[in-house]
């Protein structure tokens, strides 16, 4: 116990200059819940956010930089790659990435390199250079022997909408209030996501402050959704039966002899 | 107008989906034929997952079948031991046909076995339908007779033995050929997406010399049959039968086809094959182009675990 009391004491005193001393970040989403029905086609998310100051809070030369992370839930991908095999192209080599973030979206009010040094960016995951890619197979992080199928994956994915970096997609409604949009598009995987909000002064972050909402189908979506996994034999059948309703229906309707 | 489709996860344009089951529809009652071959191509290149566009053509197919072979039942045209022999056995080649396919799409296989199998029996019924219309059509033009086939014409296939009687067909012969015809359709049909009605007819044609009366009407209820099973396995085994993408496919299709039927009987029976030979040669063409040029991205995404699901 008296080892740890100088360690209790700073820790107590690391709180109390917190306290006192940093931002702190409120957020709020305009959307808690994306539903997903027929006539879905995307949808923008807003992220508002305040940074609380108050009198005993230090004066900082710098500006507020603030980034904004979205990430979709993991999903482990394969990515194959086709080359040409007595001439017609087909799938050879292929890479196996686990728990792939299956939407990336990060927005920030400057350049991530001018916000912070690398070694806090790959922390938070901010970027594409900092998101840890894992393979099956391979040890190490964003193994290099994997570059091609990384650059392949991320070009994929930004294409379809899903992975997207945006350099000053932040801004500032006056000091100290900033919002930030992001598009749900309607490919969107759907589960739960996690929002991210990182406060950045000189270099050294200030504050964040995580959020979270979810997407799913609702209604008719979601019943057929549950159904075609859980009674897959059910639902089949049932596809069947339609299939020769409206067959015997436009048999009956369209008769002609 | 657009719409989310629940187990394809995309939204698509409801009209365009329509026009094209009603397009394919149109044809498929010009010709006689199911569609298929031409529906499954067209909802892969308009980018609907190859898996989902197979195992959904595949319930549409039963419902466009289905309202052709109301009226062959009503007239009496359907050999029904013919069709249960052709049904029995298309369920067979139907199970290995979803096995194959399933183990394909895990390999990352599936789109290139799929393409490379519609260019070659694409190309081939094509080709062999071309020919033998454009013989027919300068036959006419000539002033010549068609060659007529008599009923008591054998060939090789009549030699085999375990003999069947079939009574409508007025027919004694044996079953290996019509196992066989109905295990490789079915399995070729769960494996493309297609009927395969137009492989179905002539073979019982020209191979068995099945009468062209009763032929249409029996190879609607193979279709059905070995289609219905098929729908079953690919919704359990891949799980990719888009209700929402059938339910438009189906009532597009069946519309179409009633325009289609009247407008093919005013056109005469060998320009009609020759015109849907060159169909088929198209499709088979298009896939063999998508084969052999460079692709813009070399790179492929699959989805194996997590995100959807």
């Amino acid at each position: 116990m008296r080892r740890l009391a100088p360690i209790l004491a700073l820790a107590g005193l690391l709180a109390a200059t917190g306290n006192a001393a940093a931002e702190r970040l409120t957020v709020a989403l305009s959307t808690p819940e994306v539903r997903i029905d027929s006539n879905f086609t995307g949808v923008p998310i807003t992220i508002f956010g305040v940074i609380e100051r108050d009198a005993q809070t230090v004066s900082r030369g710098g500006e507020y930089e603030v980034a904004i992370l979205v990430l979709g839930p993991p999903e482990t991908v394969v990515a194959r790659r086709k080359d040409r095999v007595l001439g017609v192209w087909a799938n050879s080599d292929s890479e196996t990435f686990l728990a792939a973030p299956s939407f990336y979206v990060v927005n920030a009010t400057g350049a991530l390199d001018d916000l912070a040094a690398e070694p806090l960016l790959k922390r938070f995951r901010l970027g594409f250079d900092n998101l840890g890619f894992r393979y099956d197979g391979r040890d190490a992080e964003d193994d290099p022997a994997a570059a091609e199928f990384r650059e392949a994956f991320l070009r994929i994915k930004e294409k379809a909408g899903l992975y997207s970096a945006h350099v000053g997609g932040v801004g500032f409604i006056g000091d100290t209030i900033f919002r930030t949009t992001v598009w749900i598009p309607a490919n969107v995987p759907v589960g739960a996501y996690q929002v991210g909000v990182y406060l950045f002064a000189d270099g050294a972050v200030l504050a964040r402050t995580d959020e979270s909402f979810s997407i799913a189908k609702t209604g008719f979506e979601q019943f057929m959704f549950t159904f075609s996994r859980e009674d897959s034999f059910i639902y089949g059948v049932m596809c069947v039966a339609l299939a020769l309703f409206t067959g015997w229906l436009a048999g009956v309707i369209f008769r002609r002899d | 107008m657009l719409i989310y489709l629940p187990i394809a996860e995309l939204s698509v344009n409801m009209f365009i989906i329509f026009g094209m089951g009603g397009a394919v529809g149109f044809l498929s009652g010009l010709f006689g034929v199911g569609g298929g071959f031409l529906l499954t191509p067209l909802l892969i290149f308009s980018g609907i997952p190859p898996v989902v566009s197979v195992a959904t053509v595949a319930s549409q197919i039963v419902a466009s079948s289905a309202s052709g072979a109301l009226s062959y039942w009503r007239r009496n045209m359907i050999d029904m031991k013919l069709a249960t022999v052709l049904v029995i056995s298309g369920i067979i080649g139907s199970s290995i046909g979803v096995f194959v396919f399933d183990a394909l799409r895990r390999m990352g296989q599936l789109d290139l076995i799929v393409s490379l199998a519609y260019v070659t029996f694409l190309g081939l019924v094509g080709g062999l339908m071309l020919a033998e219309s454009i013989r027919a059509i300068i036959n006419a033009r000539r002033g010549r007779p068609a060659p007529l086939r008599r009923p008591g014409q054998h060939n090789w296939v009549h030699g085999l033995p375990f003999k069947m009687r079939f009574k409508r067909s007025k027919l004694y012969v044996s079953a290996i050929p019509i196992v066989v015809l109905g295990t490789g359709i079915g399995f070729l049909g769960t494996l493309l997406g297609i009927g395969g009605g137009f492989i179905m007819v002539p073979a019982l044609i020209y191979l068995l010399r099945v009468p062209t009366n009763v032929v249409i009407g029996t190879s609607l209820i193979q279709i059905i049959g070995t289609m219905s099973v098929a729908t079953i396995l690919h919704a359990m085994a891949s799980q990719a039968v888009d209700f929402v993408l059938a339910v438009i496919l189906m009532v597009g299709g069946v519309i179409g086809a009633q325009f289609g039927a009247r407008i093919g009987q005013n056109l005469r029976g060998d320009h009609l094959r020759a015109l849907l030979a060159f169909l088929i040669i198209a499709v088979a063409v298009r896939f063999l182009v998508g084969l052999v040029v460079s692709p813009d991205e070399r790179f492929s995404l699959t989805l194996l675990l997590g995100g959807g699901l």
